[in-house]
């Protein structure tokens, strides 16, 4: 089971290839940072949140070398699905310690949905109490960018936005992930 | 085992860094490498690498420049080859003509990894993979003054790269 597989990959990476920092040292810097960003674009929160993106974009590019390289990867994966599960369980595990739930497929398996039950970004937040945050501001909106970058970098072309957060008051924290292509290899140059 | 040359190429199909060890039988003339980031040691060939002989006349040489697109056109061929025979899965893994063994990896996020070596030389795969995980990741990906993308070779050839490759190719038995 490729599910079986990727958890104990993930597993076994985290416990002996990965150097660890304080948890709260991550929550309190990316704390600090989207404090800044929300004073830096006076709190106009739709900009924010394409920041945030922006910058887990351009981490991700770099990221999946990382990734690649601490989880062994010599191979593509098969399928998108398979593709969720390496995110998930692989992905997520040997750099924050955390797998989100993967649910809520399409019937195409293009699109599915990570649910965070925990989130170490989002430990001690509240949102601005301005009444516009709760319904603006995507606190994790870096994620989406990371798996973006990350992706593109192995040509998968993908959309990823949050569509409900802890902080905002829902139920859970869930994240919707969908394939738009896959991206074809660059051909060389004709030089004659 | 005698390590000739080692490349890298990005998924935009450039070279992005290539190295000469020993000379084969065929000088590569200095011309055109403007827009590569060659290491110099190619004249300076050290001690741990035995002389392969006297070169014998070849019609045309070659630039640098020119050796790594040949090498590219090549892998690049082979590859889709390999693919379109094999299934999509498939990769080839080396080479192997009268004069050295061309040895190939690929990483998903589609960087390419050549070594040419002697003919006698095994499967250098899993030396790529040690190359782009403890060195390339290492030093290249890692460094924050380099940029993402490397168009012309941009932040590749950096010296901590450059140390610990020769080290560790010299290192090999």
């Amino acid at each position: 089971m490729a599910s079986a597989k990727a958890a104990r990959l993930g597993e076994e990476v985290w416990k002996s290839r990965v150097d660890k920092v304080n948890a709260e040292l991550v929550t309190l810097t990316y704390g600090t940072m989207v404090a800044q960003l929300c004073k830096d674009y006076e709190s106009d929160y739709l900009e924010v949140n394409k920041q945030l993106d922006k910058m887990g974009y351009n981490i991700g590019l770099r990221l999946i070398e990382d990734y690649l390289a601490k989880s062994n990867t010599m191979k593509r994966c098969v399928n998108f699905k398979d593709t969720a599960e390496m995110i998930s369980k692989v992905g997520f595990k040997i750099f924050l310690n955390i797998t989100p739930t993967i649910t809520s497929w399409t019937s195409d398996n293009k699109q599915f949905s990570l649910i965070f039950e925990e989130n170490p970004l989002a430990d001690f937040v509240e949102l601005p109490d301005d009444g516009r945050a709760q319904d603006e501001l995507w606190y994790s909106n870096m994620f989406c960018g990371v798996l973006r970058g990350a992706l593109e970098m192995v040509q998968m072309q993908v959309e990823a936005h949050f569509i409900s957060d802890v902080l905002r008051g829902n139920d859970t924290t869930e994240m919707r992930i969908s394939l738009i292509r896959y991206i074809d290899d660059e051909m060389p140059v004709d030089d004659d | 085992m005698v390590v000739y040359s080692f490349y890298i190429f990005d998924r935009h199909t450039e070279c992005i860094y290539s190295k000469l060890w020993a000379r084969q039988d065929r000088p590569i003339s200095s011309g055109g490498t403007a827009a590569r980031p060659l290491s110099g040691s190619s004249a300076s060939s050290g001690p741990a690498v035995p002389d392969v002989g006297p070169a014998r006349a070849r019609p045309t040489r070659l630039s640098a420049q020119d050796d790594a697109k040949l090498v590219f056109g090549t892998v690049f061929s082979l590859r889709r080859m390999v693919q379109q025979l094999g299934g999509v899965d498939d990769t080839f893994v080396s080479y192997r003509t009268g004069q050295y063994k061309l040895h190939y990896y690929e990483t998903p996020s589609g960087i390419k990894f050549v070594m040419l070596t002697d003919t006698q030389t095994a499967n250098m795969r899993s030396v790529l993979h040690q190359i782009y995980v403890n060195l390339y990741v290492e030093f290249v990906v890692k460094n924050p003054l380099s940029p993402v993308e490397h168009p012309g070779g941009e932040g590749v050839a950096n010296e901590l790269f450059e140390l610990a490759l020769d080290q560790f190719v010299r290192g090999f038995p």
